[in-house]
Order: C-alpha cells, then structure tokens, then sequence
C-alpha cells in the first residue's frame, strides 16, 4: 500500500470526511490550535527565555521548567489532537506538502531535544545550585526556540504551499543571497 | 495632490512571501503577549505557577508582554495594510478589534490593578476569567476572519 493510498483512505473515513466538511467545526478546530500557540507557545517560550537567563531572572530555572510542566503537557495534548484532526481530514493534501513534512520531521527533532536535556537541563532540581545557569541551559534553551519558532513557520507555511519545487527554489534563493 | 491608495503596489502584496511572514511575526508575537498575560491569569485562578504570586509574575512578565503586544500590533497593522477595505467592512474583524480594545484596557487597568493589590479570591478568579476569555476570543475571531478567503 502507498501512502497515496494510505493518506486517501485515513482522510476518507467517516470521521474525518465529517470533520472536513463541518462548517463550523474546522474552523473552530484551527482556532483552538492557534490558541494553543498563545497560552502554551507562549509558557515555551518564556522557558526558553529563562533558560537562556533572558527572562524571569528572580525565578530559578528549574522552579518556571517544573511549574509550567503541567500546564505545557495539557497544551501538546490539545494541541497534537487539533493538528490529527486538521491535518487527518486532508492527509491527501499534507503528506505530499514539504512543510508539513518538515514541520513532522521537526516535531520528532524536538522531542530528540528534550530526551538530551531531559536529566541535564528539564529534571535537574540542582539546575541553578552556584547562582549561575550552565551553558547546557542555555544551548537547551536556545535550540528550543528556535525548533518551536520553525515548526510555527513551518505550520503556517503549509497553506501557501503549491508549487512542489517551493523549498528548493527558496534555498536556491537563499543561496543567491549568500 | 494626494493619490488614492493603491494595495497592488504595497510590498505585502507584491513580495510573494512578506505576507505569510508577517502572519508567523503574528503568531509568535501573540504568543509572547497573551502566553505571559495568561500566565497571570492563571495565577490569579489558583492555579499557581511555582507559588508565585499574580503581583510576582506580572511584574516578571510584564516587559515581555509589553514587547509582545507592540509587535503584534505592528505585524497586524502590516496585514491590515494589504487590503484595509476587506478588513473594514467585515463585521468578524470589527468585532475582534473591539474585544482587542477591551481586552488591552481590561489588561492596563482592572487586571492590573487586581494582580499587583492581591484582591479577594473571587474578584482574583473573576478578573483571571475574564481576561482569558477576552484575549481568546481575540484570537478565535481573528481565526474566523482569515478562514473566509474573500468573505467576511
């Protein structure tokens, strides 16, 4: 079986035909994933701040990672279901997208990220013991934001996408730039 | 003389990829505004963030928002700008620049105000709803604008 195939046959099932053809819910659906970038993007990006000793200072590192947890675990799991419901009722579309294939790609690198820093940065209670961040926060901190702001990119990108050779000719033209 | 406004010519509408750039400045602006009001406003619910008061994390905060806030604006002004007509007559759009007012005023004055004095339990609760709504329906009605391509 292709994934042409694959794809048709996941975006034609009863559900996700009925959630591709709502006319309030799909919307309803985007808006929730946007808002997720608002309240939880936003919680991700603060720690990504703090990790690179550019925000909440009078907070330790570990106290903002540990206290936004919960919070940033609720947000991912409103935030996968929405994109399975968005990107699941047109799979025909977004398999083929590279944004899309690069913003999964991405996603998958992030949570590489976190498994690194997982026990040296995000679990480790004795983060900033000598009042000083190490530099492992900061490159954590650092790499973060910048996967999150590109997979962000990425998402809005796929709605511009038609033309199959796009990526390509935009690093032909960064190239050009260079 | 001054020559009518001609969208064909603005740089948001000639350059093939600043419009959809300054969506994701958009995007990620709003998520540092309303991602650190809501922090905030969490606090303001009990739910708490690392037993920081409300008053503790506005004012660890509120430089980020402020920086949020003005950024967004500015990314929304230069979206406004590729087709003002369209985003005028819409009833959705108008309707999310009177929540955007509400909520800015809402966030400068009584969610302020409540955050930094540390008010009774309800009123702490009821201003941290309020604002969560408020600035979420910001961003939703803003989601229903641009999901009708050409309407309103």
């Amino acid at each position: 079986m292709s994934i042409a195939t694959l794809s048709h046959a996941i975006q034609s099932t009863g559900f996700f035909t009925s959630v591709r053809q709502s006319e309030l819910f799909y919307p309803t659906v985007m808006a929730t994933h946007l808002s997720c970038i608002a309240v939880f993007g936003g919680m991700i990006l603060m720690t990504n701040l703090r990790l690179m000793n550019l925000a909440l200072k009078h907070t330790p590192a570990s106290v903002v990672i540990e206290s936004l947890r919960a919070w940033k675990r609720i947000g991912f799991v409103i935030m996968i279901t929405c994109g399975i419901l968005l990107a699941g009722s047109h799979l025909d579309k977004y398999y083929v997208n590279p944004y899309f294939q690069l913003k999964l790609s991405l996603l998958v690198i992030t949570g590489i990220h976190g498994l690194i820093f997982h026990r040296s940065v995000y679990y480790n209670a004795s983060l900033d013991q000598g009042g000083k961040l190490p530099a492992k926060a900061a490159i954590a901190g650092g790499t973060s934001l910048i996967l999150w702001l590109t997979i962000v990119i990425c998402g809005r990108w796929i709605a511009y996408y038609d033309d199959p050779n796009a990526i390509a000719n935009l690093l032909r033209r960064l190239a050009h730039l260079v | 003389m001054i020559q009518p406004y001609d969208v064909s010519t603005n740089p948001m509408n000639t350059v093939e990829w600043l419009f959809a750039a300054m969506e994701c400045v958009h995007i990620g602006s709003f998520a540092l505004s309303i991602g650190t009001i809501t922090m905030v406003d969490m606090s303001l619910l009990g739910a708490g963030i690392g037993g920081r008061s409300p008053a503790q994390i506005l004012r660890a905060t509120e430089s980020w928002t402020m920086v949020g806030l003005i950024t967004v604006i500015t990314a929304g002004l230069a979206i406004f700008s590729s087709d003002p007509l369209r985003y005028y007559y819409s009833p959705t759009f108008r309707f999310k620049i009177w929540v955007l007012l509400a909520a800015i005023v809402f966030n400068y004055t009584f969610h302020r105000r409540v955050s930094l004095s540390g008010s009774s339990p309800f009123i702490a609760k009821a201003t941290g709803a309020i604002s969560v709504i408020l600035w979420g329906t910001v961003v939703f009605s803003g989601l229903f604008f641009a999901f009708n391509p050409g309407g309103y």
